[in-house]
């Protein structure tokens, strides 16, 4: 069995391997797959309770997963500022694997589509991989 | 101590349906055998170095961090890790994430990569529906 806990390695040795065989247009098949077909708890949650629902998702994800962040709920607005993700922090500093050097941008591909498709503009930036910074933030769009 | 997503689990079943969708089942077991190359490189190094024991404190660890219920034997000279509910199985099954029809392969297709570089030999018995499977590791003849 692959732990649970050795998965952020095999997730990258999969982007690799997905770009080799594939391209990176394979890479990107298989984030939108699991952006449509795998966060099915994310839609729930945000179908749900809207901004709420995000807060509580990443509650959970986030609380098991570890790292240093802030998440802040507004009236009208969601936002995690992600200090030191545990994810990014395993890739570029846990010297088990060689970084997909896009490695950081599977969040970009999971996470905007499915909000704006759930109606939020969502804004993922990211601001150093290595170092695991990010921000995500969220809006309500307009009525 | 390491940190337990066990949502990752279900990540992991999904990666390998696209794979066998994308490459069919070898390419699916391409990638897994590729990873006693890199994931698994240093359990592979201490399994040669240190013999069973390293294995025998791999899945210990696993184990005590993931739960489900799992022991560790030794017959003769082979490791036995009997495993009678898989966390893997018990936590997608429990939240509803689609099981990859040949999930389990992955546990054989590893564990072979692995132990093959390291010069020993593996097996699995398993029953996917019911997240139990019997493992068994030796060296192997030279």
């Amino acid at each position: 069995m692959i732990s649970c806990t050795e998965f952020i390695w095999v997730y990258n040795e999969l982007f690799k391997y997905l770009e080799r065989r594939g391209g990176e247009g394979k890479v990107i098949e298989f984030w939108k797959g699991i952006s449509d077909q795998f966060l099915g708890n994310l839609r729930e949650y945000v179908r749900e309770e809207g901004l709420k629902g995000m807060y509580r998702y990443w509650s959970h994800t986030l609380g098991e997963e570890g790292g240093r962040h802030v998440m802040t709920l507004y009236d009208d607005m969601f936002v995690i500022d992600m200090h030191e993700c545990p994810s990014a922090k395993l890739i570029y500093q846990g010297g088990v694997v060689e970084p997909y050097e896009k490695y950081c941008e599977h969040c970009r591909w999971l996470y905007p589509p499915l909000l704006d498709e759930l109606g939020f503009d969502a804004d993922m930036d990211i601001i150093d991989c290595k170092k695991g910074r990010c921000r995500l933030t969220v809006r309500k769009k307009p009525e | 101590m390491a940190n337990v997503h066990k949502d990752f689990h279900g990540a992991l079943s999904f990666g390998l349906l696209f794979l066998e969708e994308h490459y069919g089942p070898d390419g699916c077991a391409e990638f897994l055998r590729e990873l006693a190359d890199t994931v698994y490189k240093p359990l592979a190094d201490k399994l040669r170095h240190e013999g069973l024991s390293a294995l025998r404190e791999h899945w210990e660890t696993v184990f005590s961090l993931e739960g489900g219920g799992a022991s560790c034997s030794y017959e003769g000279d082979a490791l036995v890790l009997t495993v009678n509910q898989c966390p893997a199985i018990h936590h997608m099954k429990q939240h509803g994430y689609a099981v990859a029809p040949h999930f389990c392969e992955h546990t054989r297709i590893v564990n072979e990569a692995v132990c093959r570089a390291a010069g020993y030999s593996a097996s699995v018995e398993f029953d996917q529906a019911a997240g139990r499977c019997v493992q068994r590791f030796w060296r192997a003849a030279s």
